[in-house]
């Protein structure tokens, strides 16, 4: 579905992705792990249009979006959540579910995924009306994934969902993440908590100083033992 | 200024669940809440027509003037959180723009007889004149806009304020056309209180408009984040643009009914004077609302007006004050930092007066 080869992104002179290539396939959960300033946020910025890769291509459907803006990249199935989730703090939840729908031309299906969400979410359903700045971490980040899903994306790139969240939120975060994978959305998550994000991988990227330094399915980390504790420590 | 406020956030009572908005809905409820917010602007209006002496009239008008402004202000301000400081630059524009064109041929002949393009020699009607002056408007705030909705923030700001500066130096030293630093008069006076009402309230809807609308919260979307809305493929480039030239034409306009009541104009009417007057208004008042540029227009009009009294000496209990000159412009500074400091939302906050009259309402009704 998702195929990106050679990619290279560069601030300056300073490359924070060198030459890295990966695959997401239908309906697959795939995680690119690595430590703070691997290049991971850098890869996810390229994919969604947010920085110009310097070089590399990024191919969606068999469709090279490489240098295509982030409207029509929405456009083409490809949303992403960003990091720190950027809730629109002062507008309401349901304002921040339209938004989600910013690229939409139909109404009615917008007001039907919304009144999904809501069903989905009570929590956001008692909420509607009132500002999103005042629902809890993990409440934010619930919104932050519905809003997303508002583009009715095939391929979600969720970057840093577990971000400032209590372990049991994040567990609970990543249910939710499941449970998408289960109804048949790809997904490819960027992750420092890679025990969450091993939960429902089907294969996992290790990334470290911008480059690609291991593939595999997650199995592969839990035996590669060094491996797994020098780039994500633990 | 786009701090979040928990407290405020944390009183308010729940809406009703699931009540997703039909659109129909709510662009009936954006138009009445316009209407609702511009009803305490055409009862002042009215009383004043009604009961007040000619000098009110006057003063009057030259609030509404402001009023028209200041929401102006609001459209762009409001929705990019970005300030802006050379909005006057677009009354001056408008102002001129009809006094160049509708100003009967026998004053041209004594004002701006060596007038380039033919000018000199041409005279429109009234209408004709605001339509081109407001064209004109148009096409210099789609080329500075085009500047400043690829900034943000302060660098934005700093462009807007060079605007001014040009537009002021130009009316200055253009004086075969604009007559220079001085009074530039014979302008046809077609325009009255109930007409300065009417567009008021026409204004004030459309800025409300604007804000409900679909680029109105994509906007104040990407103000808040610009991460994010990048991420949900909000383009804040054309958003910005697009509240600057509508904010723009606003401002035009007051410009254009500014010179169909006075008369008589001159560049220094639209430099810093007005800027600051209408900023801190709309400060005052609460940039994020249309209900907020409304209510800091009232309240500064009517103060300011009572610290002029004051200003010339007055006798209070028999005992004759001293001149206090320059006491409205200390008055402005210390009303810009006393609500920067304490209620950096302004008077009205958060909410447009229809939705607190509702939430009102609500409330009591449980």
């Amino acid at each position: 579905m998702l195929s990106v080869d050679n990619l290279v992104v560069r601030y300056g002179a300073v490359s924070a992705v060198r030459d890295l290539s990966l695959k997401v396939g239908r309906g697959e959960l795939v995680a690119l792990l690595g430590p703070n300033g691997a290049g991971k946020s850098s890869t996810i910025n390229a994919l969604t249009g947010l920085v110009t890769p310097a070089s590399g291509r990024i191919v969606l459907d068999g469709q090279d979006i490489s240098r295509v803006r982030t409207e029509d990249r929405i456009r083409a199935g490809l949303t992403s959540t960003p990091e720190g989730r950027h809730i629109f703090a002062n507008l309401t939840v349901g304002e921040n579910l339209r938004l989600g729908a910013a690229i939409r031309r139909d109404p009615k299906g917008v007001r039907q995924d919304i009144e999904r969400f809501l069903a989905l979410f009570p929590v956001l359903s008692e909420r509607y009306g009132q500002a999103a700045g005042t629902l809890s971490g993990g409440e934010q980040q619930m919104l932050a994934i519905a809003r997303s899903l508002m583009s009715r994306p095939k391929l979600l790139l969720l970057d840093e969902p577990s971000l400032g969240l209590a372990p049991k939120i994040v567990v609970q975060i990543f249910d939710f993440i499941g449970e998408l994978k289960a109804e048949g959305l790809t997904l490819l998550v960027v992750e420092q908590n890679a025990r969450q994000a091993l939960r429902f991988a089907d294969r996992v990227y290790v990334v470290s100083a911008g480059t690609l330094r291991h593939s595999g399915p997650p199995s592969s980390l839990a035996d590669e033992h060094g491996l797994f504790n020098l780039y994500i420590g633990g | 200024m786009a701090r979040f406020e928990v407290s405020q956030a944390i009183e308010e009572t729940a809406s009703p669940p699931a009540a997703v908005a039909q659109p129909r809905a709510a662009l009936t409820r954006s138009l009445i809440g316009g209407l609702v917010t511009s009803l305490p602007v055409l009862v002042v209006g009215l009383l004043i027509l009604n009961f007040a002496p000619t000098y009110y009239t006057y003063l009057a008008l030259g609030a509404f003037v402001n009023l028209i402004v200041v929401v102006g202000l609001q459209v762009f301000m409001g929705n990019s959180n970005i300030a802006n400081l050379g909005h006057s630059a677009f009354v001056g524009l408008g102002a001129y723009g009809v006094a160049i064109l509708s100003t009967p041929l026998a004053m041209k002949k004594l004002s701006i007889p060596n007038a380039p393009f033919g000018f000199a020699t041409l005279q429109l009607d009234p209408v004709s004149s605001a339509l081109i002056a407001l064209i004109m408007v148009g096409i210099v705030a789609a080329v500075s806009g085009k500047v400043i909705s690829r900034l943000s923030g302060v660098a934005a700001t700093i462009v807007s304020l060079a605007l001014l500066i040009i537009v002021h130096s130009v009316f200055l030293n253009w004086t075969n056309l604009f007559k220079g630093n001085q009074a530039f008069f014979g302008i046809p006076k077609v325009v009255g209180l109930p007409w300065m009402m009417v567009f008021s309230v026409v204004v004030i809807v459309l800025a409300r408009l604007f804000k409900d609308s679909r680029w109105g919260l994509q906007l104040r979307a990407s103000a808040q984040s610009p991460q994010a809305a990048a991420a949900l493929g909000i383009d804040a480039r054309r958003l910005r643009l697009m509240s600057w030239v509508l904010s723009a034409l606003i401002c035009g306009l007051a410009g254009v009914l500014y010179a169909y009541f006075a008369g008589t104009i001159s560049p220094k009417l639209f430099y810093f004077q007005m800027i600051f007057n209408t900023l801190a208004m709309l400060i005052l008042g609460g940039m994020a609302t249309v209900t907020g540029a409304v209510t800091g227009v009232i309240v500064l009009s009517v103060g300011l007006e009572f610290i002029r009294s004051i200003e010339s000496g007055v006798t209070i209990a028999g005992i004759q004050l001293p001149q206090l000159l320059g006491l409205s412009g200390v008055a402005l500074g210390v009303v810009i930092v006393l609500c920067m400091a304490f209620r950096p939302s302004g008077i009205s906050g958060r909410y447009e007066l229809d939705e607190l009259l509702s939430r009102l309402f609500r409330r009591n009704a449980k």
